[in-house]
């Protein structure tokens, strides 16, 4: 039950990352310059350590980076952190994009075919990376459903319990908690819809991680993964291009990001744990707009003055922003969605 | 954490035959008004484990729910009201859920449960 996957990323901490100051506008301040340098010498100090500490770094380094900058971005864009859904080819302006986050959740539920049929609808919702709990309350509101939300991040926890209570969810449907998607803290079968909205590039044991969801679905619930995948290998091909390799290793370190794998490689995994309609598609047409957006959001006054003020980490993750457009312009980052239904 | 969360959660420790229901330490319980809606309760009564709610209850100081409960007491509005202020106006702040066969501690802080496993415990 072991997919191939591309050992794409090596050690997240012997990553190298070279100063993107080509990206900083001519007359950044002084500060930032010395911030970038700061930042690369900090990520090339290499660190050996063994596969299990590797876990617990890497875990710890998502936690944290979203402790830090999950602030920033709620002021910014909103309680969704995921991509917007664009007709192909569209301009967008500022205030679309929330509609177009809100439009994702919506193509994403269809994708999948689940039913807008009321007595069939999802009365259990498991939102796996919850961020904070965006997705969660939407689902909770559209469908009735009590949704329980999991997220590594104890900052993130409870502001997502905070916007639910301010937004009048009443505290009593939407819940959330700190806990490992490796390790769902649910018994087997509890939950009708699955969902996990870009959170799946966190998870450095894809094939745990699919069998989770799996388990914590109930018989016939709907399995919904919205991901960063890169592109499938060729049949001939054992892994990816050098070059292809070394643009990931360095987004990875940026994001905390375990080891790529495929859309083709989430279908295996799928397939070997017998769930049906399994279902896959390539929505990078539809996301183009997000990240020239969040640059453009971030070199805004606010944007700068936030990220400075909240830390190291989350200017490194802007500065790996250009990265993650020339993955999509270079067809080698691909935004995926895949669905599928657990037997009866 | 309200006690209608405490329902659905359990321990995944490695080597645990049974991880539900988690026992609870109390340190601070917060009473927090919610209103009542009593279609909300129906829907969720058949997925609560009522054995286990009605005992944790009683270790957050309410003894009021009865043992046993089948759906036909959802007719009546004074266990609609127990219900419901147990399962949704009852709060753990502060305190543990532990692990019924480990004894292993999940703190609860601020009213957030932390279910992150150790290594070993993988």
């Amino acid at each position: 039950m072991t997919a191939a996957f591309s050992p794409t990323c090596q050690h997240l901490l012997t990553g190298r990352l070279k100063p993107q100051l080509q990206f900083l506008p001519p007359r950044a301040p002084a500060s930032m310059r010395r911030l970038t340098f700061a930042l690369a010498s900090a990520t090339t100090r290499g660190v050996e350590a063994d596969a299990k500490d590797d876990g617990v770094v890497l875990k710890k380094g998502i936690a944290e980076f979203y402790d830090e900058s999950s602030g920033v971005w709620e002021d910014i864009w909103g309680d969704h952190m995921h991509h917007g859904f664009y007709d192909p080819g569209s301009t967008v302006s500022v205030s679309d994009h929330r509609a177009a986050q809100i439009r994702m959740i919506e193509e994403a539920l269809r994708f999948s075919g689940i039913s807008e049929d009321p007595k069939k609808r999802p009365k259990s919702v498991v939102d796996v990376g919850c961020g904070i709990g965006g997705s969660s309350r939407y689902l909770a509101r559209k469908f009735g459903a009590k949704c329980q939300g999991i997220t590594l991040s104890p900052v993130q926890a409870q502001r997502a319990n905070s916007l639910a209570a301010a937004q009048g969810l009443a505290d009593k449907q939407v819940s959330f908690q700190v806990a490992d998607a490796l390790d769902q803290p649910f018994p087997d079968g509890q939950f009708d819809l699955v969902w996990s909205m870009e959170s799946g590039e966190h998870m450095p044991d894809k094939t745990k991680f699919v069998n989770e969801l799996a388990r914590v679905a109930a018989p016939g619930g709907t399995i919904i993964i919205v991901t960063w995948c890169h592109r499938d290998l060729a049949p001939s091909e054992e892994s990816l291009q050098p070059w292809e390799k070394e643009l990931l290793n360095k987004i990875c370190n940026s994001y905390y990001l375990p080891a790529w794998c495929s859309t083709a490689d989430y279908v295996k995994l799928l397939q070997s744990l017998s769930l049906q309609d399994i279902k896959a598609a390539d929505w990078s047409q539809n996301v183009a707009p997000f990240w020239p957006a969040v640059i453009r959001s971030a070199l805004t006054w606010k944007g700068l003055t936030s990220m400075l003020r909240s830390g190291l980490k989350t200017i490194k993750g802007a500065l790996a922003m250009p990265l993650m457009i020339e993955g999509y312009k270079k067809d080698l980052i691909k935004f995926a969605i895949i669905t599928c239904r657990k037997p009866e | 954490m309200r006690l209608l969360t405490h329902n659905m959660l359990s321990s995944n420790i490695k080597g645990v035959a049974n991880g539900f229901p988690l026992r609870i330490e109390v340190e601070k319980v917060v009473e927090k008004k919610v209103d009542l809606n009593a279609d909300f309760l129906r829907n969720i009564f058949p997925k609560i484990e009522w054995k286990a709610f009605a005992e944790a209850a009683r270790t957050l100081g309410y003894a009021e729910l009865p043992e046993d409960a089948d759906s036909s007491f959802l007719d009546s509005d004074d266990f609609l009201d127990k219900f419901h202020h147990a399962l949704l106006e009852l709060h753990l702040e502060e305190g543990a859920l532990i692990c019924p066969e480990t004894g292993r501690r999940f703190p609860v802080n601020k009213g957030i449960p932390n279910m992150l496993l150790h290594e070993d415990e993988v």
